[in-house]
């Protein structure tokens, strides 16, 4: 009998923790053979609103419950955010490929506002190989908000600190007197991050212009193209390269992606919302 | 194997399938087009006729298809079980269901579609005039098949040739044994000139080919698409009309609170939103982008991926195109640009 790939899983959410504005963080139950790498995603459903890919936050093995965080932007965004703990939610997945890590070189994140949701289970999984396994690697984090209250994972930041990450967050604006970080866009701030370019992998994830800028930066600056990798945003409904909407280039972003290397980018021309990338 | 099946038989066959499928097949509509229905009276089975609009896709993948329903008790997967017989349908149909099952059931199957496809069975009507609008013929996947049917039929003047495409057809002759009689040579010769005549009877030629290769060796620049994307009327007619096209929306329509199903529509990329992302941007947002993904689509990804064109040669994105920026068209433009050069 053929498994049915449009058959969520019912499952319950154990808490919600709102994060900013319209942005909360699910902590939700899995049965315990779940499992997924950084960088996958999985379709989340509200019956009778939708179903809507949504990256996962958490890294498997350090927490045990599957983490989500989801802005409220559409309709089914807005059912998900209005759900509660102890509700029920749909999860089908995991899907797409995971970020590759190689154990040997530093890795610099550079994330914009949500985009550091994708990247936070890779940044959690390399902080605590480095904690448990005594890895020298380097961690960079270079994290850009609009404001001092859109900082997601804020009370992380300092833990990430402590396990030894080098953290750089900017702002775009800030009021605020007691804000200890920089101003101005992620992007301005790579001379205070220290990074050795040649030997180091580089995630993004972001707005479409910062991306762009961000990989543009990094190639100038001597990153190996296929070192510099981004995951892509892409229209789905159904996660696993049936309904064809995120199919760019002559990829299927849910299968094949969605991370990918600049290299790749621009081989496949695959360029959702990056349409001037040089 | 080959029968001869008598024109005079072919109602008392069809009644006969009928009791243990649900017959569909090619009846003329009010308007005068020739549409696939559920047959119920059998002498008005319309095979003389043009290309069946719209393709025989909606069988196997319905305009809208339940995915499933869910209530307080918890879901229901909904999978359609009937058995049923795909009668009259032509060679390029027969083609792009080869091609919607290498998608749907390769890699990841699509548990709706293998249950529809499993127990539909493909009786193919070999085409001995082609359509003013078909170029089956450049593509290899008409006029008549080679594979992929259940069983194949020519029309021989008063009488059918029938062939055997699978173990499945087989059944078929062996329930009304004494219907179907051995062919005798003449009848081959008969074929072979059917055949011929309908080959000559094509009026475009298309060589998807060469156009795959202006594509990938850039020979077909930026403002031949803006040439085509300025026709485009962003309708859609071209991708629903396609049998190959497979692109799908999914909802959820709620009965009441708690209750309701998900469900799956046709969808296009001709749509702006198509690719809109929740970041707001939208990667195929200019026309040209659109109707270029298409195209490349057809003619140098589904290569790339499956070794076949996204296209059988049906002609039916000729007829439901206003702008008239359908395969054919186009592709014979790109062989205009190679010659400029």
């Amino acid at each position: 009998m053929t498994k049915n790939i449009y058959l969520p899983l019912m499952t319950t959410i154990e808490s919600v923790k709102e994060v900013a504005k319209d942005v909360k963080l699910f902590s939700i139950v899995m049965p315990g053979d779940f499992t997924y790498q950084a960088g996958q995603f999985v379709m989340v459903s509200v019956l009778g609103a939708g179903e809507v890919p949504i990256s996962i936050t958490s890294t498997h093995g350090v927490s045990k419950n599957l983490e989500l965080c989801v802005r409220t932007v559409g309709h089914v965004s807005s059912a998900i955010n209005s759900l509660t703990t102890g509700d029920r939610i749909g999860i089908r997945g995991p899907y797409g490929k995971p970020f590759p890590v190689n154990v040997l070189q530093d890795a610099l994140f550079i994330c914009g506002g949500i985009g550091i949701v994708p990247l936070r289970p890779l940044i959690n999984q390399l902080l605590h190989a480095r904690a448990t396994s005594g890895e020298s690697r380097i961690v960079t984090v270079m994290y850009g908000s609009r404001n001092p209250s859109e900082v997601l994972f804020m009370d992380e930041v300092s833990l990430w600190r402590e396990q030894g990450a080098n953290v750089v967050l900017t702002v775009d604006t800030c009021q605020i007197e007691s804000w200890k970080g920089c101003t101005g866009l992620v992007t301005d701030h790579f001379g205070k991050a220290h990074i050795d370019y040649k030997n180091s992998f580089a995630y993004i994830c972001g707005p479409h212009v910062m991306i762009q800028a961000a990989m543009r930066d990094l190639s100038f600056m001597g990153m190996p193209e296929d070192h510099i990798l981004t995951t892509l945003e892409a229209h789905m409904k159904c996660g696993v390269g049936k309904c064809g909407h995120c199919f760019c280039g002559g990829k299927l972003i849910c299968e094949e992606g969605p991370v990918f290397s600049l290299e790749e980018i621009k081989k496949y021309n695959i360029k959702p919302g990056i349409d001037s990338l040089a | 194997m080959t029968y001869i099946l008598n024109k005079n038989h072919l109602s008392f066959w069809l009644r006969r399938l009928k009791t243990t499928h649900e017959l569909i097949a090619p009846v003329r509509d009010v308007s005068g087009d020739i549409v696939l229905t559920e047959l119920s009276r059998m002498h008005e089975t319309a095979l003389d006729g043009p290309a069946l609009m719209p393709s025989p896709k909606e069988f196997l993948l319905p305009q809208m298809d339940q995915l499933f329903c869910f209530s307080e008790e918890g879901i229901e997967e909904a999978l359609n079980k009937r058995p049923r017989v795909l009668f009259g349908i032509r060679p390029c149909d027969v083609a792009a269901v080869g091609i919607l099952d290498l998608f749907y059931l390769g890699k990841t199957k699509d548990v709706f579609y293998e249950a529809r496809r499993s127990r539909t069975i493909l009786i193919a009507l070999a085409c001995n005039h082609p359509d003013p609008t078909c170029f089956c013929l450049g593509l290899g996947t008409g006029p008549f098949s080679k594979t992929g049917f259940d069983l194949q039929l020519t029309d021989l003047g008063d009488h059918f040739l029938v062939e055997v495409g699978s173990e499945t057809g087989a059944t078929l002759i062996e329930g009304s044994p004494h219907i179907f009689t051995e062919p005798k040579p003449a009848d081959n010769d008969d074929l072979y000139e059917t055949r011929l005549a309908s080959q000559s009877g094509f009026e475009k030629r298309v060589n998807l080919e060469q156009a795959r290769k202006s594509i990938q060796t850039h020979t077909v620049p930026d403002p031949f698409w803006e040439s085509v994307a300025l026709r485009c009327f962003e309708c859609g007619g071209c991708v629903y009309n396609c049998p190959v096209c497979t692109c799908f929306n999914v909802i959820d329509r709620a009965i009441s609170p708690g209750s309701g199903k998900r469900i799956r529509l046709w969808d296009t990329c001709m749509f702006k939103g198509f690719t809109r992302t929740a970041g707001g941007v939208i990667p195929a947002e200019a026309k040209i982008n659109r109707t270029k993904r298409w195209f490349m689509h057809k003619l140098v990804h589904w290569p790339a991926q499956f070794g076949t064109f996204g296209c059988v040669g049906c002609g039916r994105c000729n007829l439901s195109c206003p702008g008239k920026i359908d395969m054919a068209t186009v592709t014979l433009r790109m062989k205009g640009l190679d010659k400029a050069e």
